[in-house]
Parts: C-alpha cells; sequence; structure tokens
C-alpha cells in the first residue's frame, strides 16, 4: 500500500520553481530518504505532503487522502520538523502528556518516549532551556507520541552529538523492525541514510531524479563505476579525463570515480598507475562498484545539472 | 480513520492559555482592570438614577479598563499568535488531529475571549457592587454600553490577526493596531468638526459604523455636546438607529474576523 502518493507535484515561490512535476511513492514499511542540494526542494516536498503548504499543480495523497486540513491522517503521522518549535513556557513532560491527551494516548506515554530519545533527566525542564541537540530529541519524542504509523522528519539529526545520532538512527531500525514505522527521511548527511535507508529518491531542480531500492540504484547508476584513491586526484584527473573510453569523472580531496565505457574496466586498471606516475601521484588503491550513497548522489544530481 | 474534535481543541486551548496568561501577565492585567474598575467608580455619582446616569457610569467606568483590555488582546493576539508563526509553533498545532480553523478559534479563544471575560467580569460585578440602584433596572443599557464600546477594539483585534496572518509578522500587525486605535479619537473629532461645518451628520454616521459608541453618546445627548462640538443639535438618532448602527459594527468584525478564518483555512501556507 501506498502511504505518500504525489504526482506531477509543482509549487513556485515567485518566480522561483521549489518543486516542478515532483512524483513520488511511498510503500508502507519502507524507509526512504529524501536526499538533494540546498534548494532541491525537499522541504517543499514535505510541507506539501503534510499538508501545510498547497501545490501550485498535482495531486498528493497520503493515506490515501488529500493532506490539508485534513485531521484524520495527522494520528497517523509523526512529524520532525526542520527547525522544531513548541510552546516555550511549557515543560517537557507536562507538554508531552499534552499532546497524549490530543491523540488519546495514556500520558504515561509520555515519558516513555523521553526515555525512547534519552531524554528523561530534563522532563521537569523548560522547553525553552532546552539546547538545541536537546530541543531536536524532544521533537523526536512528539513525532513518536502516537505511535505513528509514518515518521516524516525533516534533517532529523540536526544538532545531535555523534553518539545522539547513532541511537536514533538505532531507533528509527527498531521502530521499522518492531512495530513497522514507515519512514520518510530528508537528511545531508547520507551515510546516516546509507546506513537505515532501504530506498532512497535523489531530489534536484524540484524533480526527483532517481527513486528506488538503494541497491538497484548503485546497480543502475554506479556499475561500471571506479573508485581510484589518490593523493593528487586534480592532477590524475586531468589525465584520466583524456582516455577516450572515460565517460564520467568525478572528483574529491580523496580521489575520482571514473565511469567507463562497458567492458573498458580493464584497460583503466592497466592506465591508471602509469598516468599516475606521469603526474608524480600515488595510487592507494582501485575498486569496481563500491560507490557510497555520496557518490551516487554525487553521480545523479550531476547527470540532472546536465553534467 | 476517526477526527477528534473535543480534547485537542481544549488542549490546543489550554496550551495557548499557558502562554498568553502565563505568570504574572493574568495577575497584572486583572489588577489593571480591578484598579482601573473601581478607581474611576469611585469619582462617579450614583445619587441619580435613570437611563442617561447608568450610560454615563459604565462609559466613565471602562474608560481604563478598556484600554488595559485593548493592550492586553492587541499583546495576545499580535504579539502571541505572530510568534507562534514567526517560530513555526503553529507547524506544531497543525500536526495535530484538529481542523484548522479549530486551531485558531482555540487560539482566539484564548488572546481575546478570556481576555473579555476578564474585563467583563470585573466591570459588571463592580457595577453590581457599587450602584446596584442604576445597573439593576437598567441593565439593557448597561449591556449596550458595553457592545457599543467594544465593538471597534473587536474590530481592530480582527484587522491584526487578519495582518499577522498575511504578514506574518505579528510587530507590523500590532503597530497598525496601536495607530489605527489612536487616528479612531482623532477622526471621531474631525468628524464632529465636518459635521459642525457642513451642517450634516454624514461625518458622524460614517465613522458610527465603526464606533458605534458615537451613535450610542449623540442618542444620549453626551456626544459632541458643548461649545465647540453642537453636533448633537445636527443628528438626533432614534434607538432603532442606533441598533442598527450598531448591527452594521459587528457584520463589518464578523466579516474581518470570517475573512481571516477562511484565510488560515483556505490559502495559509507555511
Amino acid at each position: 500500500m501506498a502511504l505518500i502518493l504525489a504526482q506531477d507535484l509543482a509549487k513556485s515561490y515567485g518566480k522561483v520553481r521549489a518543486v516542478d512535476g515532483l512524483n513520488l511513492t511511498l510503500d508502507e514499511g519502507t524507509i526512504t530518504g529524501l536526499i538533494g542540494p540546498n534548494g532541491a526542494g525537499k522541504t517543499t516536498t514535505i510541507k506539501i505532503v503534510l499538508g501545510l503548504l498547497k501545490p501550485d499543480r498535482g495531486r498528493v495523497e497520503v493515506f490515501g487522502q488529500e493532506p490539508w486540513d485534513n485531521p484524520k491522517i495527522r494520528t497517523f503521522i509523526g512529524v520532525v520538523h526542520e527547525k522544531a518549535f513548541f510552546p516555550s513556557h511549557q515543560k517537557t513532560l507536562d507538554y508531552l502528556e499534552r499532546a497524549c491527551r490530543i491523540f488519546g494516548m495514556p500520558e504515561s506515554r509520555g515519558l516513555e518516549v523521553l526515555k525512547l530519545v534519552n531524554l528523561h533527566e530534563g522532563r521537569d525542564r523548560s522547553i525553552k532551556a532546552l539546547s538545541a541537540g536537546m530541543l531536536q530529541k524532544f521533537a523526536i519524542a512528539h513525532a513518536l507520541i502516537q505511535s505513528p504509523k509514518l515518521v516524516i522528519a525533516d534533517e532529523m539529526t540536526a544538532n545531535l552529538d555523534p553518539e545522539a545520532r547513532s541511537a536514533l538512527l538505532d531507533l528509527i531500525l527498531q521502530l521499522h523492525k518492531d512495530e513497522n514505522v514507515t519512514f520518510l527521511l530528508s537528511s545531508h548527511i547520507l551515510p546516516e541514510l546509507s546506513r537505515v535507508c532501504d530506498s532512497v529518491a535523489i531530489i534536484n531542480q524540484g524533480k526527483v531524479w532517481a527513486f528506488g531500492k538503494l541497491t538497484e540504484l548503485y546497480e543502475k547508476y554506479a556499475a561500471g563505476i571506479i573508485r581510484i584513491s589518490t593523493d593528487k586526484p586534480e592532477e590524475l584527473a586531468a589525465e584520466i579525463m583524456k582516455l577516450p573510453y572515460v565517460e564520467k569523472l568525478e572528483k574529491d580531496i580523496r580521489g575520482i570515480s571514473v565511469r567507463v565505457q562497458r567492458e573498458s574496466e580493464e584497460r583503466l586498471y592497466e592506465d591508471a598507475p602509469k598516468l599516475a606516475r606521469r603526474v608524480a601521484a600515488k595510487v592507494q588503491g582501485i575498486e569496481t562498484g563500491s560507490a557510497s550513497l555520496e557518490e551516487l548522489y554525487m553521480l545523479v544530481v550531476g547527470a540532472s545539472k546536465g553534467g | 480513520m476517526q477526527e477528534r474534535k473535543g480534547r485537542p481543541f481544549l488542549e490546543v486551548f489550554a496550551s495557548a492559555l499557558h502562554e498568553d496568561y502565563r505568570f504574572p501577565i493574568l495577575e497584572l492585567f486583572a489588577f489593571l482592570y480591578a484598579l482601573g474598575t473601581f478607581v474611576f467608580a469611585s469619582f462617579v455619582s450614583v445619587s441619580a438614577a435613570g437611563e442617561l446616569i447608568a450610560y454615563s457610569l459604565t462609559a466613565s467606568l471602562m474608560i481604563f479598563p478598556l484600554f488595559t483590555f485593548i493592550i492586553l488582546i492587541f499583546k495576545n493576539v499580535a504579539y502571541g499568535f505572530g510568534s507562534d508563526i514567526e517560530k513555526g509553533i503553529i507547524q506544531t498545532f497543525l500536526s495535530y488531529p484538529l481542523k484548522r480553523r479549530w486551531v485558531l478559534s482555540a487560539k482566539l479563544l484564548s488572546a481575546l475571549g478570556v481576555a473579555l471575560l476578564l474585563f467583563l467580569s470585573i466591570q459588571i460585578s463592580a457595577m453590581y457592587v457599587l450602584a446596584p440602584d442604576v445597573v439593576g433596572p437598567y441593565l439593557g443599557t448597561v449591556i449596550l454600553t458595553y457592545v457599543a464600546n467594544l465593538s471597534y477594539p473587536l474590530l481592530l483585534s480582527a484587522i491584526i490577526l487578519f495582518l499577522t496572518l498575511i504578514l506574518r509578522r505579528g510587530s507590523i500587525a500590532l503597530v497598525v493596531g496601536i495607530v489605527l486605535y489612536f487616528a479612531l479619537g482623532i477622526v471621531s473629532s474631525l468628524a464632529s468638526f465636518i459635521a459642525f461645518a457642513t451642517q450634516s451628520p454624514l461625518a458622524l454616521q460614517v465613522i458610527s459604523v465603526f464606533s458605534p459608541n458615537v451613535v450610542l453618546g449623540m442618542y444620549y445627548q453626551v456626544f459632541g455636546v458643548g461649545p465647540g462640538f453642537p453636533s448633537a443639535s445636527i443628528w438626533t438618532p432614534s434607538f432603532t438607529e442606533a441598533l442598527l448602527y450598531l448591527g452594521a459594527s459587528y457584520v463589518i468584525v464578523a466579516a474581518v474576523f470570517a475573512t481571516a478564518y477562511i484565510y488560515f483555512s483556505r490559502r495559509f501556507s507555511l
């Protein structure tokens, strides 16, 4: 069953097209990452899905219903906004107990979710006294109050320390496994997404450019990719780019990802060390098909820009 | 999937109350209402009785408390609601199983309804204590005077609410509200001058549509009477006429509130 169905969504802010013909289907029981550069349209998409923003064009259904001003579906959706704010003069546990009453849950659930995010010791703190990281944890606890079937989170791990991030990722996996909670997670921290997500939607310029299971996307976009780790990626990239069988090349500070024509991998394995010697670069390793989510993202975003 | 109506509304209302009237705001404003009501009451002669006295007593009693009431609702509507929008707290409320109109109603009930209740309860209690002989027989006049005097502050509240929603900034709406509030005094004086100069009640009638205490004052012959303001001789409205102006003013108030509700329910995006 598709929990979220977005078809041909479009939304502009003045002359800026934030979302432009976006299609997205989120199936029950999946953990999907929504990734893309700043201004790609992720937050706008999430706001449309949550019924906070009306699209200029297109159709969106959440649990089979239109989300705008639709209280019926909200019982099933937990939300973590990019910037979480709550009535600031109330105490954390008091406010969560209020949220429990709103969603028809027992008040004890308030402390339960605070424990889940390891914030139970701050139960008597006023919300305004929480640090940015604690506020983020509080927002996550608030999103879990009603035991939602779907959690939509925009930059969920922002402001969290590494330990808290890791614990949160474990919590996501646990909720997914034990309660079959579906997640739509927008984040810039790709290694985290690759740890928990089984599928991703890569969004840029308001469109979804790649969507599917991670394994399928790696197969589709990262097959024929060879990763060369080197100390001089700039110089080596300039040489490798001249090779006639090289289709595409991305470089970063640690090395180069090269896509070559079919059955040309062996040739690159032979040529790369020779070219490295020519530019006095050290080759620390050459691997095939080991693209990370970050590299996959760069490939797709690069393709979306016509690169 | 079932929509939960009662409890979410009450909880959002309780949360808004907690924010709008946190210590010592409620205590401070209750004190100011009571102080204004009783201090002014002590200067009013209650020896005479009659409809005119009931009107004069009620109108004079509410001068300072009404100003306090206006400050409180401006703070709640412009600052409170505006900061909910600016900070994103409204997103949290809109994630609850509650229609948008009920979220707005809960916020308004706290911002405006409770302030109004506080204002009226202290005022009417004081009147019953201080001048039972005047108020008892003329309760209708007392209520009418309150209704007439509250119309303009309520109109300003509606305008402030609408501007806060449109501009997403309470501060600008607050400035507009304050300017409009003080502008009424100037415009009322101008209307009297114009009425006197032109020997036509049109200016007073126009201002009465927005501020019906003018028409009520004219009806009781206390507004614009004096050497420089002989407008009472220009316009002596009947009681029915006064009620019509009162009704028209509340239609305008209701229309602005309805516009704000429709905008929030159908168009307000975050």
